[in-house]
């Protein structure tokens, strides 16, 4: 399946063909208590894409890539409304679509499916090694070899391991901002998920480290469904395939990223990518 | 372009308090009070600890580290008991205090429920750990002297000669009877603890004092007596009655635990409770919510996430609090003086589980309370010896901490 489509290579084409559709978002509302922080979302999320979401702050977008492998379950008086589903094996003839809100999913087998990396990067206070070994250490049973291997590995995706395969027994909190984000992003691969969420992964860090987790994301996106929240619209309009674009718990626009930046539907959208607001 | 305000671009004088020097000696006269503040709660304790040992320091002897409390010879009088009393009730104290505290402390941190009534039962919790930190320390002896040492009485009343409670493990009853070598006696196992004398007519099995099973023989008044020494051993006269004597192994258990170091132990459990539960929530809750968020993200499970993320970046803290708390548990006199009685009388530790202990403070509260010198001096010498000790315990536990933290890191 190709569909590692660049933002200046595909044509204007809002909505991505039904198959390949991975996450099914639908008249999806949220509230933390009596505040509602998400109206009435209607939005497909493409396999093996990056897609961004956009827009000022307060604007639901984190608390919407949270509701997606249910993080927003350890926030006190959070609960949403309406449809959000995983839909696994688009190739298989037999479709899974899996009801992520349902009370009964195994959060633990979802968080597993669907990674998530935070705005600040937050490795343990741990090894290296033990940082990127802690997921699977959870979910399997593994030899010393196996998990070595798997480290080694995740470490590589991430690209981090030549960085410090000569110290992966060091201390994590040891490393630069930059390279404990992509420790974060390994610890986030090892435990092998379909989709990676990036909450603001590069706001903490300079532009040197932000530009290293950029063409990150942009070698991920072979293998993994990339969801990016981001403040930086020059970093959404450089390394995403789709934008969608939140203001004020609505839904905008989403579309394909060089039409979001360069002839957005939308009034609003077009005075927020060009800078007038936000 | 707005103006300005006048307090800022007007030159007239009366802007100008130009007081820099006075705000300068007024900041460096607070800086003096406070060192000089300082400097007097730390001369008290100097004279304080100054004047114990004048007068103590002259019976710092090895007496008063190796022998016990005796009336007749006071001047050699020891606490060598009390030490080891000491030791071995917070040892109690801090096996049962530290699980209960700090699974208390991760149920209120980390479990938070969601659904109303569990989170009622929360608040509640909550709230009265908050105010047992603050109840005196007698009232936790009173309370431990209902629940451990009569346990309401549930399991019968512990009365001397009579009843022992419920007997669990440990306890061997035997009567005990004269042998027709004088001074010899041997022991009868007894197979109905409610018969508290019996009387022998016939041979019978029986025990001698190291262990040996033998047939005990009967001598019939008018009958030949035996003459040999290895027989009078295993005879007795006929109608010798034997009353019930008890032998405890060192794991004798029974209920009620009634003035045992066990009650001891687990009543100051209950003091220090409270502040270990406290000190233990406060570490867990500065452990950073990211790394909660960062467990959780990958797939861990709640204890998952508390077990491998929260408890071992808490753990030092959780250290310091349990460290401060045993400090208070080892210097209580009041509770182990309701639970345990004032009783100096002990010639070394406890022997078995249900076995009277005496503490440190027990111990110098009896010496400081007698009229005679020697004891006050004595008294003075303990409060030396009990710093001591608490100076070392603590510093073991400050060097394991920082083990633990250096590795953790």
């Amino acid at each position: 399946m190709s569909t590692a489509q660049t933002a200046n290579t595909t044509d204007a084409q809002t909505d991505p063909p039904a198959d390949q559709t991975l996450l099914r978002i639908k008249n999806f509302c949220s509230w933390y208590g009596d505040y509602q922080a998400l109206h009435d979302l209607t939005l497909d999320i493409p396999r093996r894409q990056v897609t961004a979401f956009i827009g000022p702050s307060g604007c639901g977008k984190s608390t919407l890539l949270k509701w997606i492998n249910r993080m927003n379950d350890i926030v006190p008086g959070a609960r949403a409304k309406g449809h959000l589903s995983l839909i696994s094996d688009s190739d298989n003839a037999s479709k899974k679509e899996l009801d992520i809100l349902d009370q009964s999913v195994d959060v633990v087998a979802l968080r597993r499916q669907i990674g998530i990396v935070f705005q600040k990067p937050n490795p343990f206070p741990k090894s290296i090694y033990d940082n990127v070994a802690f997921g699977p250490r959870l979910h399997m049973r593994t030899t010393k070899a196996e998990l070595d291997e798997l480290v080694e590995w995740s470490l590589q995706k991430a690209a981090v391991w030549d960085e410090v395969k000569d110290r992966l027994h060091g201390p994590a909190l040891g490393l630069s901002g930059g390279q404990q984000q992509r420790l974060c992003i390994a610890r986030a691969i090892a435990v092998g998920p379909e989709v990676l969420l990036m909450d603001e992964p590069c706001s903490a860090l300079d532009p040197a480290s932000t530009l290293a987790i950029e063409d990150l994301i942009f070698e991920l996106r072979s293998q993994y469904t990339i969801v990016i929240v981001t403040h930086n619209m020059q970093q959404a309009s450089r390394c995403s395939d789709r934008t969608a674009f939140f203001f004020e718990g609505r839904l905008v626009e989403a579309g394909d990223t060089t039409q979001v930046f360069t002839k957005p539907e939308k009034k609003q959208t077009d005075d927020y990518v060009r800078g007038k607001f936000g | 372009m707005s103006t300005m305000p006048s307090a800022l671009t007007s030159q007239d004088p009366k802007y100008l308090t130009n007081n820099a020097i006075r705000r300068k000696r007024l900041s460096s006269w607070f800086y003096g009070l406070c060192v000089a503040i300082a400097f007097v709660s730390v001369l008290i304790l100097v004279v304080l600890l100054a004047a114990i040992w004048a007068q103590g320091q002259s019976r710092l002897t090895v007496d008063l580290l190796t022998r016990a409390h005796s009336e007749l010879e006071i001047e050699r009088s020891g606490m060598w008991p009390s030490i080891i009393g000491s030791l071995i009730v917070c040892f109690v104290c801090a096996m049962a205090a530290l699980p209960l505290g700090i699974a208390t402390a991760v149920f209120l941190e980390e479990f938070k429920p969601t659904s109303k009534p569990l989170r009622l039962i929360h608040g509640f919790i909550q709230l009265n750990i908050a105010n047992l930190a603050g109840v005196p320390s007698i009232v936790y002896g009173l309370l431990g002297l209902t629940v451990f040492v009569y346990m309401f009485n549930v399991f019968g009343q512990i009365k001397v000669n009579e009843s022992p409670g419920l007997e669990i493990m440990g306890a061997d009853h035997y009567y005990q009877v004269m042998t027709l070598q004088p001074g010899h006696v041997v022991f009868v196992p007894q197979e109905d603890a409610s018969v508290r004398e019996i009387e022998i007519t016939e041979p019978i099995e029986a025990v001698d004092n190291s262990g040996n099973r033998f047939e005990l023989a009967v001598w019939k008044p008018g009958t030949p007596r035996p003459k040999d020494e290895a027989t009078k051993r295993q005879t007795i006269e006929e109608g010798a009655i034997g009353g019930t004597i008890t032998r405890r192994s060192w794991y004798y258990f029974r209920l009620p635990l009634d003035k045992s170091f066990l009650s001891g132990g687990f009543t100051l459990a209950l003091v220090i409770l409270p502040i270990i539960i406290i000190a233990s929530q406060e570490s867990l809750r500065a452990v950073s919510p990211s790394l909660r968020e960062a467990s959780m993200g990958i797939g861990a499970t709640t204890w998952q996430t508390v077990r491998h993320v929260c408890l071992p970046a808490a753990i030092p803290g959780i250290m310091t609090g349990s460290i401060l708390a045993m400090g208070r548990a080892i210097g209580e006199a009041a509770p182990i003086l309701v639970v345990l009685g004032a009783t100096v009388m002990k010639g070394g530790g406890p022997e078995h589980l249900m076995d009277n202990a005496i503490t440190m403070p027990v111990l110098i509260f009896n010496w400081a309370g007698r009229q005679q010198n020697e004891f006050q001096e004595l008294a003075a010498a303990a409060i030396i010896v009990l710093l001591v000790v608490l100076l070392i315990l603590n510093s073991t536990a400050i060097i394991i901490r920082q083990k633990v933290q250096k590795a953790h890191n």
